[in-house]
Parts: C-alpha cells; sequence; structure tokens
C-alpha cells in the first residue's frame, strides 16, 4: 500500500483567487488549510496560458514542443506517454472527473475518443484506460457539449439545459454574449440549484468512485473544476457570497484611461491591437468584444462572479476530503492543487486570455500536501516551478522512477530542496495561427526576478519587439525594460539562457483539429 | 503507398487528396452516390436522398441538410453545400476524381463560413479520404465509430 494522490485542478484560476496567496475576496479555508500544512509555491508557471497545450504538459510531464500540442484544437497525440498510464501500470486505480481537454471539444463527427464517451455515458475507451486512466466522467463549462455532464444533467434536470450561458454563439465562436448586472461578457444569472452545477457534479462523480475502491487500493484521482473559466454563472442562490458592488477593483486595473493606455501601450503591438478591437489573435475570447468598452462595474461583476465559483470550488474539495477521510485514506493522500492557467479578471484593462505573458495569466496557484504519513515540514517555496514538474512529482509519490521522456523533475519541498536541485528557471510559449489569418509566437523565461518574452516574426510583430518585467520592482508589469539600454545585458543573458533550454522545436507541427 | 496531402496549407478553404489504387470509374461509382457517403464517412452515420436534398446523419446525434449541386460523369466531381440546420453562411464541398499513373487521385475541396469549422472539416476530411480508399481497397467500411443501440447516459 502507498500513497494515494489527489490531483486537484481549476481552469483559468488567478495565483490570487486563494486566500493563502493573498487574496482577500473568496474564502478559500480548504486549500488554506492544505496549503498550512503542506508547501506552497509563490512562482509557478503554465508552459503554455491555454487550456490543451498547459494540460498536455501536466498530463505528460512535458514541455509543449516535446508533447506537441502547440495551440488548442491540436489534440494530445493518441500514443502519447502519460503519468496516469504508468501509475496504472505500477498498479495504481486511476480516474479523471470533470475537464480534460486532451482532445478537441467541436467534433460534429465524433472523431475523438474523449467525446464519443461522453455521448455514450461510457468511462473507458472500450473497455480500456483512455490516457492511463480506468474511469473518466466529463464535463466542460455548462450544458453545452459532448460531456457525461450534459448527458446527466439532460436526464436529470432538463430544465435547466438552458440556464447555462451558452459558450460558443450560433457561429461557432466564443460568445460575446453579456448580463448580469453590468451586462458583462459571458456573465449570467444561472438558476440551476447547486447540486445540478457542475462544480459538485465533478466532486459528486469522484466520490462515488473513490466510494467504489477497495480500501487498500492505491489510487490517483484527478478532480478537475471547470470553473472558474468563463462564462462567469455560478448557481443564482449562491450570489449573497460576493456582492460586485462591495469589491475594490483589482490592483491590476488601472481606472484611469490614460494610465491605462500608456501602460498598455508599453507593451507589444499586440496588446494595443486587441485593446481597440483591431485585432483578434486567438480563439480563446470573444471575437467581437472590444476591451477597451470593459466598464470598471464589468470588472467588479466579473470578479465577484469568478469568486463565488471558487468557494464552490474550494467547499466541493472539501467535501471530497472528507469522503476519502471517511474512507481511513487521511494520512495517506497527498494532494496536489493548481490550475491550467490565469485569468485577466480586469488586470491592464482584459478579460479572458491570449497571447500574454504577464503574472495574471502564468502566475499560477499551486498547494502540494504531502501525505501526513510522509512526515514532511510545511515550507514556502518561491523558486521558480513549472506545471511540467507535476507528473514528475507524482511518480515520486508513488515511488517510482521518473521516465526519461518526462521534461520536469519532482517539486520541491522546501527552498533548501529546490537549491538542491538547482531550480532558476521556468519556460512558457505561445503559438497561435488564427482562422482569421493573425499568428503570434512568444517565448517567455522566468528566472532571477525578471520575465523576459521574446516576440518571434508573425502578423503582429517583426521579431525585434519583447517585454522584460521586473517582477520585484514592477508588480503589475507597467514598465517595459526591453528597450532600455540598462538592462541590455540582462536582457541578452536572459535570452541566451532561454536558447540554451527550451526544446528544439518538432520537424512536424501537428494539424490542429478544431478552433478548440 | 497511399498518401493523404495537404495541398493548401493555412488557408481558410480546404484541399486534401488521396491516391487510391483503383480505377477512376471504380472510385467515381462511389464518390457520386450520394447516399453511399456515410458508408466512407467516418461519425456520418446515415445519408439520405430526396430530389437534391441530401440529409446527413451524425454520430453525435444531429444531421446536415445538404443541396446537391453538381454531379458530372464527365469529370468525375461531385459538388454540394451544406444548407442547415446549423448555421452556415457560406459552403461549398467538392470532391473530384482524377486519373493518376497507378490508380485514382481524389481531391476533397471544401469552402466553408464561419471559419471556426475550417479546421474541424479538415480533419474530418482526411479521415474520410482515408475511408474512401479502404473501402474501395479493402472492402471496409468507415473506419469510424458508430454509435451503441442503446446511448442512454447513466
Amino acid at each position: 500500500m502507498g500513497r494515494r494522490i489527489l490531483f486537484v485542478t481549476t481552469d483559468q484560476q488567478r495565483y490570487d483567487a486563494l486566500g493563502c496567496n493573498g487574496g482577500a475576496i473568496a474564502r478559500t479555508p480548504t486549500i488554506d488549510g492544505l496549503a498550512v500544512d503542506g508547501v506552497r509555491y509563490e512562482r509557478a508557471h503554465p508552459q503554455n496560458v491555454v487550456c490543451m497545450p498547459s494540460r498536455a504538459t501536466m498530463l505528460t510531464g512535458q514541455h509543449v514542443r516535446n508533447h506537441g500540442v502547440w495551440m488548442n484544437g491540436v489534440p494530445l497525440p493518441a500514443d502519447a506517454p502519460t503519468v496516469a498510464g504508468l501509475l496504472n501500470d505500477a498498479g495504481y486505480r486511476t480516474g479523471l472527473f470533470g475537464k480534460a481537454h486532451f482532445e478537441p471539444f467541436l467534433d460534429p463527427f465524433l472523431r475523438f475518443p474523449e467525446n464519443r464517451m461522453g455521448v455514450t455515458g461510457a468511462t473507458d475507451e472500450d473497455g480500456r484506460p483512455h490516457r492511463g486512466f480506468e474511469r473518466m466522467e466529463f464535463a466542460g463549462h455548462g450544458s453545452a457539449g459532448l460531456f457525461h455532464f450534459g448527458g446527466w444533467l439532460r436526464a436529470n434536470h432538463p430544465e435547466h439545459m438552458a440556464s447555462f450561458f451558452p459558450a460558443l454563439d450560433a457561429t461557432l465562436e466564443v460568445s460575446s454574449g453579456r448580463g448580469g448586472d453590468t451586462d458583462a461578457p459571458q456573465v449570467r444569472f444561472n438558476n440551476v440549484p447547486r447540486e445540478a452545477y457542475h462544480t459538485d457534479w465533478v466532486a459528486d462523480r469522484a466520490i462515488g468512485w473513490l466510494d467504489s475502491l477497495a480500501a487498500d487500493d492505491d489510487w490517483f484521482c484527478w478532480l478537475s473544476f471547470p470553473d472558474p473559466h468563463h462564462p462567469w454563472d455560478p448557481p443564482t442562490s449562491e450570489q449573497h457570497r460576493v456582492s460586485w458592488r462591495d469589491l475594490d477593483l483589482p490592483d491590476g486595473y488601472l481606472e484611469d484611461r490614460s494610465d491605462r493606455e500608456a501602460a498598455i501601450d508599453a507593451k507589444g503591438a499586440h496588446w494595443r491591437r486587441w485593446y481597440d478591437g483591431s485585432l483578434v489573435s486567438n480563439y480563446e475570447a470573444p471575437a467581437s468584444w472590444v476591451p477597451a468598452t470593459l466598464t470598471p462595474d464589468q470588472v467588479r461583476e466579473v470578479n465577484a462572479m469568478a469568486h463565488i465559483e471558487n468557494e464552490l470550488i474550494d467547499e466541493a474539495l472539501g467535501k471530497v476530503l472528507a469522503a476519502a477521510a471517511a474512507r481511513g485514506w487521511a494520512d495517506d493522500i497527498d494532494v496536489v492543487f493548481t490550475t491550467d492557467h490565469g485569468e485577466f479578471q480586469g488586470d491592464h484593462g482584459f478579460l479572458f486570455k491570449g497571447p500574454y505573458h504577464v503574472d495574471s495569466l502564468m502566475r499560477l496557484p499551486l498547494v502540494w500536501r504531502p501525505a501526513p504519513s510522509a512526515g514532511t515540514v510545511p515550507s514556502v517555496v518561491a523558486d521558480p516551478v513549472g506545471l511540467v514538474d507535476l507528473a514528475p512529482t507524482f511518480c515520486q509519490i508513488a515511488g517510482l522512477r521518473v521516465p526519461d521522456w518526462m521534461d520536469g523533475e519532482p517539486l520541491p519541498t522546501s527552498p533548501a530542496v529546490a537549491a538542491a536541485q538547482g531550480r532558476q528557471r521556468v519556460l512558457t510559449e505561445w503559438d497561435s495561427v488564427h482562422s482569421g489569418g493573425a499568428e503570434v509566437h512568444l517565448q517567455t523565461l522566468t528566472r532571477d526576478g525578471m520575465v523576459c518574452t521574446r516576440y518571434e516574426p508573425g502578423t503582429c510583430h517583426d521579431g525585434t519587439e519583447g517585454e522584460l518585467w521586473d517582477l520585484a520592482e514592477d508588480p503589475f508589469q507597467r514598465v517595459n525594460l526591453w528597450d532600455d539600454p540598462s538592462r541590455r545585458p540582462l536582457r541578452d543573458d536572459l535570452l541566451a539562457d532561454l536558447d540554451d533550454h527550451l526544446p528544439a522545436r518538432p520537424d512536424e507541427r501537428l494539424a490542429v483539429q478544431s478552433p478548440v | 503507398m497511399p498518401t493523404i496531402g495537404q495541398v493548401v496549407e493555412n488557408r481558410p478553404d480546404v484541399r486534401r487528396e488521396i491516391l487510391i489504387d483503383a480505377p477512376p470509374e471504380v472510385v467515381w461509382e462511389v464518390v457520386a452516390a450520394p447516399e453511399r457517403q456515410a458508408e466512407w464517412f467516418p461519425g456520418m452515420v446515415g445519408s439520405t436522398v430526396e430530389g437534391n436534398v441530401r440529409t446527413i446523419a451524425t454520430a453525435v446525434g444531429g444531421f446536415f441538410l445538404e443541396e446537391i449541386l453538381r454531379i458530372d460523369h464527365q469529370d468525375r466531381c461531385f459538388e454540394y453545400r451544406i444548407t442547415g440546420p446549423m448555421h452556415i453562411d457560406n459552403h461549398r464541398g467538392r470532391i473530384t476524381v482524377l486519373e493518376a499513373l497507378e490508380g485514382s487521385r481524389v481531391v476533397y475541396e471544401q469552402e466553408i463560413d464561419p471559419k471556426p469549422l475550417v479546421s474541424v472539416l479538415d480533419g474530418a476530411i482526411v479521415d474520410a479520404l482515408e475511408g474512401l480508399r479502404a473501402l474501395i481497397e479493402d472492402g471496409t467500411a468507415s473506419r469510424g465509430w458508430t454509435p451503441p443501440t442503446d446511448t442512454g447516459v447513466a
């Protein structure tokens, strides 16, 4: 009998969503308690800031260039090695509940196994584990889509199929619909009962699976909440938790328009062009939404909705932990909590996400509460780590050798371990080719408190632009040092370091098979 | 060996082709029968024709309505367009069977708006051409998935 692993992910959640990271709006006592008893990471970055590449990194322990999922819509190859497969081969029972997104969502011909499973209600791939998981039950961001959750909702609460905000519009673009009190993008008052909302459904399905396991089974459970990713449509019954009218504007949002736009102009050309509505660079935000139209009250309302969703996640996780404790497993469960990427949530004057390598999207919540039986001393690690390190960590927990095909290494349990590992840097990449023609390529190295982003030539950049941020002096990333002559030697050194550590590009890029 | 090549890359319209080890007239006999498309297009579970209207049933439980625009036996060219029920601003599909050095070259082209469907159709067409090759060369129907009789969701 070994240590069990509860891997908890959210989708598009900011570092400051959690109380343990300084968040002052959502109450997150469950996760905060895990942080107190475990290891909290202050500088965890994704290797890509959209779902599919980032989730592929979590599952494989590989950088984007090595697993090949370079943008949303590119399926992870069917034969990609996975940590779930390793654990399953080693005798672990393996399950994933919630959002997977290793394969594209928009799939009218059911070309991908995950969508076939979601439509039929199958929980494995024709009797075999899928990507190493014995059992999978999927949820997306609402009632639409080819997920188990939609089928369950249709069977049990058909009157609420239309209560959720539809993520896509009739033209299959990300919906620019609005709602709430402030006519905010992708906000809706959703009268679905809490128990029929996907957050609680994900927890309930995981609990059901855990209850089916034998007491002496080792298990790896990926609890994958679709929230607080847009749309922001938590159950109306929970609106009392956070009133947008009571919220201050986030520190990352400059209310004065001229100040806000000056800070945007200090960044690359694609920032200003998206802000003005003259550029649609990627599919992950409503194509017809113009960020310059975002009002302070809309920022407040989106934040309120997101924080209500954060509280529901914390409570759902608490339910799962209580259920596992009731099985007698409390001392032997490692809990790892993180997300796939961040969300602007008003920072810099934006919502959603895209090719923007700043803390709003890159600085992630990450907490590892090792199994109490392991006797790990609680700690806080400020050294840079990445989601690429998760799969190797799961191997280490299970007592397995970290395979050569993984790029990361086990997360450090203290600053001393981080120093011994020689942790200095973390890498993040972006590549996108939009159906409208825009092409953006970013490569980022974070090291020594600096974030250095190179823009490769595309339709927005000529290859000479970039960003250089000093996180200590400029935590909100408003003063771009890229062209500061005094920082040129540092910039050159960071870029050389980036080139030294980025894996080589694959010879051939995998085909995009859906916009998302 | 049959190959599927992406003739035009990174452009909104889709154009894929495949070599099939069979005479063009044999391939054309299948392509020119619009009611047979579900036999070789994975993810389609039925295709029925009434007049110039074809109804395609998809594995996901939906359907497409299509207008058959041209079945040209001389040029071995089949053209159609999706008319609904989903929102389609513009669509034109074209399948052409050409003579090749050994066998046939089949070219499948699509033009479509809204653009988010371009990549979806591109991947589906790759599968479809492979399905057509398998049907003609090996006699095997679509390698695509078809739903079980009972699709009840727990």
